[in-house]
């Protein structure tokens, strides 16, 4: 039955490429293709894990198709279904099923309607290949279309400030997320030396027992899963991006920010939880972090005055409590009160407006003045102290920006010389250079080779810091995240002997993507408009499809799934030995910014108010 | 108004007062109270000295939003034929001239325009962004939203601000000294908190500099986020407008953002910098200077013009056609009830109805409020209640007695959810409940505790306590109760305005409204506007016992105003959500009445069937070709479906306003958009009782009007945009993001189906008279001489139409001769469009035009 499990993807997926199609007025052909979709998922996984709990709830596993394959590394899409898949796929199929029912009049007439569904469709395909996916390359494709859907439904007001910005914000941090993720894998890849499987997880500890319990490794490898853990989740110290991401339309942020995107951290806790079983020191670490979050999070929601905050802290520190169950080893609890806060806060959300009709009207017969008396003691004061923390967010946001953004901003600002004719002048010819020795390794002493990869690499972060700090010419930005892949690829293409075919792979997705966004800015310009990096520019007012046609540039550039440049930084990954954990900082630091500035760039030009003075805009403070 | 605009042009010529910058301030900030209560007012009101075309542009000129539709959209509704050709002529014509008509009709339609322009007020502060690359809004924003919200919370959070009860700086300053945190990350600013000698114009100094930019800083500031500091201005002048009353004033907002711009200038510049004005390159501006006039501006003019007359054309042609073919409309003796509704143009389809289902009724209509003003406890209710227009002060209380229901509450609407512990316990066993509700709330929506319930304002069956016998029996100021000459006053002054006085039916219904709803914090802007947006069931219900009184009924007589003592007056409620009528004290009616009232629901019940399905053709949920049956269950569950934005369309499209005989109007086809004031000029020759009926007219339905306008043509800065996203804020608001501005003004959702045309004020009398009326109070005559609300006199005996325009009346005569017939107004309605988008284009299809309804054919 394990061949069964790919369709929990390609039900959601064959919806999705349906509702692609029609125009945005067509909202019931919309609606009814998506329900019927998702009613079709939903009485499948019923049935399914109907059938599967009558064969006694074994562990499923099958191996799908293989993407790519060579000696030492294989990109297969694997499945893998256990109690942990049942009760996430169930939860998220009986969600979206009612928050779509929710959406259709709800929605109605909204400019996004066909954005709406089309994103909410892809998102639960996403899940769904995170919940049934067998090994981690998999889940990393479903961990991206979260993210990524997650990007387009905070920006789903796309033409006003506020979202635009916080869109930007979370999806940095995602993609911190995601490359740590990437980092894990790679570690994996080395440490056990083949792609490994969930299955081979389940078993690790008859297998690996060693490896796991080697020093250097039991706290490394499921550190780099806990950090990707605690972002995706939101938290401690990472909390402060959910409320902000609660942009969108009620029904999404119940959804994703309320319930199912939020509690991916803990399902990856759960996925990993074979690494650290037996260590202790882990998991104290892991209980720290919840009890942290919960703690902290818990002080917050309790001074929160507006409503959707006040839920989403809740709805943290009760996945702080979920991490610490997992950590105890009260898998089943854990899975319960994912199910019972996911529904709970879902709940909350969606009938958060009448809140304000509710409690005033609470008030209003059960209204008592509070007493108010001051406390000089030492207690009092540490109360005082902590309702002012709670209202500054224990200054999670601004210690994200301080500690996270703002010392890479200043190491790139170092290099603001750098310009679009150095680019041409200085940087090209440096990196034509490479590529000739590259083809022509026997020319290079072999001492000197040594060091190339660093050096490239070196380079590629260079390029990748600039287009991070760029804040005037998106084109130079677009430029600049080219010039750092074609510079990542080098450093590679130094590193071993290489397989041409799999750098190729990485730069067809390069230059094809890189080529189209270039024109689409081309385009822009030649049109008068400006493309500065300044401020936002909301071009989507005007130019939906370019702008369409730009975000799908920008994906394959960012090394979105599916397209060659993933599959390529994946195989880029693969070619770093394990200890060289210069080189590969370097790159990963690469990949992280340049899907940055590449975020940015988008943003920026597309998104955002358009002021031309002829439509409304909103006030930039609304 | 005078002073004030002799305090804005004085301006510059005397040195900064900050006192009378406050004053300005608050002049030009949205004045929207707490969503509580939702009281709709024009939202330009701070331009209304000056005529209506000069303010929207030079307010847009200076807050940058839209005034009008642009020139395109214009073009496009003279294309779809929105705007006709004729009206449009006439419209260049009455600018331009005759002459002018070929040069002008040739810019109107062709030529083309540059729309963009940059607003007045920001432009000093960004040189915070441009000069010292400091983004100071995302510094101090977030950061002062929340302890804004905070201190004004009214229930959502736990734990209470600490010291609310001080004053917002006062318990700011206690917070800082009992605590070892700090909303400060510098010394400087905290350490002037505390400076006694530390004044606005001090701060001023030290962030702006030079002195004459401030006035302007201040406006560019406070404009930043108007959403927050209108509503600490709202709440500072009323500040019952909350129930937990906190003290805070726009100074102490002022000075407090100011000291956090100063703390994260210091902190981000350290301590070597100098302020705003040594880096600007401009001179101070006068924000509210005179703006020049544009050729854009009077083509705009011209098209707005055009959009209002070819509207106002067909429904005069209509009133025309009905005088002009009298049918025998009056309705014969004896008459079978006669119902009294409030003004509303929500009830105007409502009425239609009620007269077609039985022919010998009558309505009348007038301000929901029935002329009673008073103040309303609900029983174990904490606070008062205002019942009447919001400008009046009443000075009565009526209180609830004898109620046996409890108030019910809803478990998961607990905040222990986001406690440690309970919510631990909670979020695990209230997960699948949760669920379970969801379920129902999706596929069978009922009433329950967390929806706004028109009819648990006042309990159906507890009693009101309306006479007073002793004029000592006095609570908190109030009187509690009306005497019984207080009740003469007020019975004669309705009656009389409306012309009910003589020929009474056995039973008078007096019908108010309220709206129920579910998930919608603008619920208040759906209820009676007469009520201060309140249900006005509580009016109608005293209203009745008065006129029943068997004392004020003597005395009525004795004034000539005799009412049978057979007659009764009966208290009913209408929910225009759920199309619902409820009535109050039915075991008071006589043997004999309470026969024919069961007779007269089962009219009424008719009537709200195929009000629903009049009002079902704009639903996406309903198909309106159903049996009636299932639309009016359809309509029900609207109003209490969590999912459903729209329960109703409140005064969306609502365009005209009737004073005079029902028989101007009956038998015309208006859609639902005019407000409907009965007055019998026959009984009033001199026009005595007219100015108190005209009085609340351009506040009250001209403000609905002008709200409507404005958040129309700009639902993202004048309105409050969809409300898909919006984020209830401390109880008193709605914002969109954790850290955005709260959003005044009306949602997308309510507005998307209103053709932002002027209200159009028709008056049954003789122009002489009613010049004569609209003259005595300025306040009222500014509304009609500055043109925020048109109006026109119908004169009774010629029939003749006069326009008001510059101080006088003049002769209008309908361009269009023909009029559209209904014969089967059910077949109008189900044929009728449903627009495929929310633009102008699209929703002004939805609109039907004026039928005349040839035969009685929707009657069931």
């Amino acid at each position: 039955m394990s061949y069964l499990l790919q369709y929990f993807i390609l039900i959601p997926l064959i919806g999705f490429l349906f509702i692609l199609f029609p125009s945005n007025k067509q909202e019931k052909f919309i609606f009814w293709t998506t329900i019927i979709t998702i009613s079709a998922h939903l009485l499948g996984t019923i049935a399914f894990i109907v059938f599967w709990g009558n064969n006694g709830f074994p562990v499923l596993f099958a191996k799908g198709p293989v993407l790519y394959a060579a000696e030492t590394s294989e990109f297969s899409i694997d499945f893998y279904f256990d109690k942990v898949s049942a009760v996430y796929l169930l939860v998220s199929g009986i969600l979206t099923f009612l928050v779509s029912i929710f959406s259709r009049y709800y929605m109605h007439r909204e400019k996004g309607f066909k954005r709406f569904f089309n994103n909410l469709l892809f998102f639960f395909a996403g899940i769904n290949v995170i919940v049934v996916s067998g090994n981690f390359e998999t889940l990393f494709i479903g961990w991206e279309i979260i993210g990524i859907t997650s990007f387009f439904l905070i920006a789903f007001y796309r033409d006003r400030y506020l979202p635009v910005k916080n869109a930007l914000k979370v999806v940095s941090l995602y993609r911190l997320a995601d490359i740590f993720l990437l980092l894990g894998i790679w570690l994996c890849h080395h440490v056990f030396e083949k792609s490994i499987t969930f299955f081979d997880l389940y078993d690790l500890q008859a297998h690996h027992i060693d490896i796991i319990q080697q020093r250097s490794f039991q706290l490394v490898i499921p550190g780099v899963f806990l950090v990707v853990a605690l972002i995706k989740s939101a938290q401690f110290p990472f909390s402060s991006w959910l409320p902000r991401a609660m942009e969108g339309p009620t029904t999404s942020s119940a959804i994703f920010y309320g319930s199912l995107s939020v509690h991916m951290g803990a399902f990856l806790l759960l996925r990993t939880y074979p690494f650290w079983e037996h260590n202790l020191i882990f998991k104290i670490v892991v209980i720290a972090f919840g009890l942290t979050t919960s703690l902290v999070a818990t002080s917050i929601s309790m001074v929160q005055s507006s409503v959707k905050t006040q839920i989403a802290y809740s709805s943290i520190a009760q996945i702080g409590i979920i991490f610490i169950e997992i950590a105890l080893g009260f898998e089943y609890l854990a899975l319960i009160h994912f199910a019972g806060n996911a529904f709970l806060r879902t709940y909350q959300l969606l009938v958060s407006p009448s809140v304000l009709n509710y409690l005033i009207h609470e008030q209003f017969f059960n209204f008592i003045p509070p007493q108010h008396t001051e406390n000089n003691s030492f207690w009092g004061k540490l109360k005082v102290s902590l309702y002012i923390l709670s209202i500054k967010e224990w200054n999670l946001d601004a210690m994200m920006y301080k500690f996270l953004w703002q010392p890479i901003k200043k190491v790139g600002n170092w290099f603001s010389f750098i310009s679009a004719r150095s680019i041409a002048f200085a940087f090209g010819p440096i990196y034509l250079l490479g590529l000739f020795f590259v083809y022509n390794k026997a020319l290079v002493p072999t001492s000197i080779i040594l060091y190339l990869p660093g050096l490239f690499a070196g380079l590629g972060l260079v390029m990748a810091l600039r287009a991070f700090v760029e804040r005037k010419n998106a084109m130079t930005a677009w430029l600049l995240i080219i010039m750092n892949q074609l510079f990542t690829s080098l450093s590679v293409a130094f590193n071993e002997q290489f397989d041409f075919e799999q750098i190729h792979i990485y730069l067809s997705g390069t230059i094809v993507a890189g080529l189209v966004g270039y024109l689409c800015l081309q385009r822009l310009k030649g049109e008068q408009e400006s493309i500065s990096l300044e401020r936002f520019h909301g071009h989507s007012y005007e130019r939906p499809r370019l702008t369409l046609l730009f975000m799908i540039a920008s994906m394959g550039l960012s090394g979105f799934p599916i397209s060659p440049t993933f599959i390529g930084e994946d195989l880029i990954l693969g070619h770093i030995h394990h200890n060289q954990y210069l080189l590969t900082g370097l790159t990963a630091l690469s990949l992280i910014l340049d899907g940055l500035a590449t975020f940015r760039i988008y943003a920026r030009v597309f998104l955002g108010p358009n002021t031309k003075g002829y439509h409304e805009v909103a006030y930039r403070s609304s | 108004m005078a002073n004030h605009t002799h305090a804005v042009k004085d301006r510059h010529s005397t040195s900064f007062d900050i006192h009378e910058v406050l004053h300005d301030l608050k002049h030009y900030l949205p004045s929207q109270t707490p969503l509580k209560d939702f009281i709709h007012h024009n939202s330009l009101h701070a331009f209304q000295e000056l005529d209506f075309y000069s303010a929207i542009f030079k307010s847009s000129k200076i807050f940058g939003h839209q005034a009008t539709f642009n020139v395109g959209e214009y073009r496009n509704l003279y294309k779809t034929g929105r705007i006709r050709i004729e009206i449009l002529d006439k419209a260049i014509q009455d600018r331009k001239g005759i002459d002018g008509l070929p040069l002008w009709k040739e810019r109107v339609l062709k030529q083309q325009y540059d729309s963009s322009f940059t607003p007045r007020i920001g432009q000093l502060r960004r040189f915070w962004k441009e000069a010292y690359h400091i983004d100071l809004d995302n510094l101090v924003q977030p950061l002062l939203f929340r302890i804004l919200c905070s201190y004004l919370d009214q229930g959502i959070a736990i734990e209470h601000f600490p010291f609310e009860n001080e004053g917002l700086l006062t318990a700011i300053r206690k917070l800082e000294t009992n605590s070892f945190s700090s909303f400060f990350k510098t010394k400087r600013a905290k350490a002037l908190l505390f400076d006694p000698t530390c004044t606005i114009e001090s701060l001023l100094k030290m962030v702006v500099g030079d002195a004459s930019f401030y006035t302007q800083y201040i406006f560019d500031q406070q404009f930043t986020h108007r959403g927050w500091s209108g509503m600490v201005s709202a709440i500072e002048d009323n500040p019952h407008s909350i129930l937990y009353p906190k003290k805070i004033s726009l100074e102490e907002l002022l000075h407090f953002e100011l000291l956090l711009e100063l703390d994260n200038l210091d902190d981000q510049l350290g301590t070597n910098w100098t302020p705003l004005s040594s880096k600007v390159n401009v001179a101070p501006m006068d924000l509210f200077a005179d703006v020049a006039n544009t050729e854009l501006e009077e083509v705009l003019k011209i098209w707005q013009d055009a959009f209002e007359w070819s509207y106002y054309d067909e429904v005069l042609a209509g009133v025309r056609y009905l005088s002009e073919n009298p049918t025998t409309n009056s309705v014969q003796l004896p008459k079978s009830f006669q119902a009294i509704f409030c003004i509303d143009e929500r009830e105007c389809s409502l009425r239609r109805h009620v007269e077609s289902s039985d022919t010998t009724s009558e309505t009348y209509g007038c301000p929901g409020f029935f002329g009673v003003e008073f103040f309303f406890q609900p029983e174990n209710g904490k606070f008062y209640e205002k019942l009447c227009p919001a400008p009046v002060t009443p000075q009565f209380l009526i209180k609830e007695y004898g109620v046996t229901e409890k108030h019910k509450h809803d478990l998961l609407y607990t905040k222990k959810t986001h406690t440690f512990l309970q919510g631990f316990l909670l979020s695990l066993s209230m997960g699948v409940w949760a669920v379970l509700r969801l379920f129902s709330n999706i596929f069978k929506p009922k009433m329950s505790p967390a929806i706004s319930d028109a009819f648990s304002h006042m309990n159906m069956y507890g009693q009101l306590q309306v006479e007073n016998k002793n004029p000592n029996d006095i609570e908190n100021g109030l009187q509690l109760g009306f005497t019984v000459d207080q009740m003469v006053v007020r019975v004669e002054g309705l009656l009389r305005g409306i012309g009910l006085i003589n020929d009474f039916a056995p039973l008078v219904y007096v019908v108010a409204h309220g709206s129920s709803s579910a998930n919608n914090p603008h619920h208040g802007a759906h209820d009676c506007g007469a009520c201060s947006g309140r249900p006005g069931a509580t009016n109608a219900r005293v209203f009745a016992f008065m006129a029943n009184h068997p004392k004020v009924r003597a005395i009525l007589s004795e004034k000539g105003l005799h009412i049978p003592d057979e007659t009764q007056f009966v208290g009913a409620m209408h929910d225009t959500a759920s199309d619902d009528i409820g009535y109050y004290d039915e075991d008071l009616l006589s043997v004999v009445n309470k026969l024919s009232h069961q007779q007269h629901k089962a009219t009424f019940e008719n009537a709200l069937d195929l009000n629903a399905k009049e009002r079902s053709r704009r639903f996406a949920s309903i198909d309106t070709m159903k049996d009636i049956r299932k639309i009016r269950a359809a309509i029900r569950q609207r109003s209490v479906s969590m999912f459903e934005p729209r329960p109703e369309l409140g005064h969306g499209t609502n365009a005209l306003c009737f004073v005079g005989n029902r028989s101007l109007t009956k038998g015309l086809f208006l859609d639902r958009r005019a407000f409907m004031n009965s007055y019998d000029y026959r009984t009033d020759l001199d026009g005595k009782l007219l100015l108190n009926v005209m009085k609340p007219l351009p506040p009250v339905c001209g403000g609905i009007n002008l709200e409507y306008y404005f958040s129309r043509i700009d639902n993202q800065k004048l309105g409050a945009g969809t409300k898909l996203p919006h984020n209830v804020m401390g109880l008193i608001g709605v914002s969109n993001s954790s850290d955005g501005d709260l959003r005044p003004g009306l949602p997308l959702q309510m507005i998307e189906v209103h053709d932002p045309v002027r209200l159009l004020i028709l008056v049954e009398h003789y122009p002489e008279v009613v010049l004569n009326t609209i003259k005595v109070l300025p306040e009222l005559y500014e509304w009609f001489a500055n043109e925020w609300v048109h109006l026109l006199a119908i004169h009774p005996e010629t029939n003749e139409f006069y326009f008001f325009k510059n101080g006088a009346f003049q002769v209008y005569n309908p361009i269009k001769k023909q009029v559209n017939v209904a014969n089967d107004l059910q077949k109008l309605i189900e044929s009728a469009n449903e627009m495929k988008t929310n633009h102008i284009i699209d929703a002004t299809k939805e609109n039907l035009s004026i039928h005349v309804i040839q035969n009685n054919a929707d009657r069931q």
